[in-house]
């Protein structure tokens, strides 16, 4: 998380599919109600226009199928869940952003020097 | 959250974003696909209107044209028909310069020779319509071919390679 709290968009998007596949295995869901569970844990940078598509890549790829849901509101919703492949993908991915997480984080919990070093000649 | 009605002009404003991005994939998505979206979208921008506002749903969704860009990288079809018909109307165009360019440069010849009376006529490929004309040595009439069967040959293999350049040059 940056210094005043907003996301690095560039990580988000890396990350997106990620956080999707694992609401989808928690439950079935559809593009906006995804987009508010993702703003409510605290994913607020995250535009519905990054996530249609990366439901659609995600489908594309074989992770999750859809269906197609009356809804109140007149035009149907297309609910997403995860597929047995997302969910062998799912345990990939999480196991490769854990070890990934581990890489990095002795990294980020050294000290910084005040002042960077000068450059060999 | 409390649920806002939606008035005509919220409709409008959220079809007519659905319409922006699907114009965009227009002619380049399969139809069946491009419905999908549409659907897809407009269900989604509905209840987000619910919810936050017509004009806030659309503003959430983010820059139209990279969202459609989003999806054009997802489904592009086979042929991208925009691009085709945008180079064979290109084509076309230049084949008509080109025939007029050769048909002023025959005219001018003829003025430069002095002759006089009767008709000239020429043509650069024997067959091949677009680079012929005919000139009436008076200079008072004169006819090149706007269309030929040369015409759509040409216009249909710029058509053909418009359309799919895209496509090959991504495989390579």
């Amino acid at each position: 998380m940056a210094e005043n709290g907003a996301h690095d968009s560039q990580l988000l998007k890396g990350v997106l599919s990620l956080a999707l596949m694992r609401l989808l295995a928690e439950r079935e869901s559809y593009g906006y109600e995804l987009v508010t569970q993702l703003h409510e844990l605290g994913l607020t940078e995250i535009q519905d226009g990054s996530v249609y598509p990366a439901l659609g890549r995600l489908e594309r790829d074989g992770q999750v199928t859809s269906r197609l849901v009356a809804s109140s509101s007149g035009a149907a919703r297309k609910y997403y869940r995860l597929s047995p492949a997302g969910y062998g993908a799912l345990t990939h991915i999480e196991l490769a952003w854990q070890s990934l997480v581990r890489a990095i984080e002795p990294i980020l919990s050294r000290p910084v020097p005040a002042k960077p070093k000068e450059a060999l000649p | 959250m409390n649920q806002v009605a939606l008035s005509t002009k919220d409709r409008l404003r959220i079809e007519l974003a659905v319409r922006t991005v699907d114009w965009e994939l227009d002619g380049r998505v399969p139809m069946a696909r491009r419905r999908q979206i549409r659907q897809e979208l407009r269900s989604n921008l509905l209840e987000a209107a619910t919810q936050v506002g017509a004009e806030k749903a659309v503003r959430q969704l983010g820059d139209l044209k990279a969202l459609a860009g989003s999806y054009l990288e997802l489904y592009r079809g086979r042929l991208d028909f925009r691009a085709g018909a945008f180079w064979a109307f290109i084509s076309y165009v230049a084949i008509q310069v080109l025939g007029f360019a050769l048909f002023f440069a025959f005219h001018a010849g003829i003025a430069a020779g002095g002759s006089h009376g009767g008709s000239y006529s020429f043509e650069l490929w024997p067959g091949f319509g677009p680079f012929a004309g005919e000139v009436s040595a008076s200079g008072n009439s004169f006819q090149v071919l706007l269309g030929s069967p040369a015409h759509l040959l040409l216009v249909m293999v710029a058509f053909s390679i418009g359309s799919s350049y895209r496509r090959v040059l991504a495989r390579h």
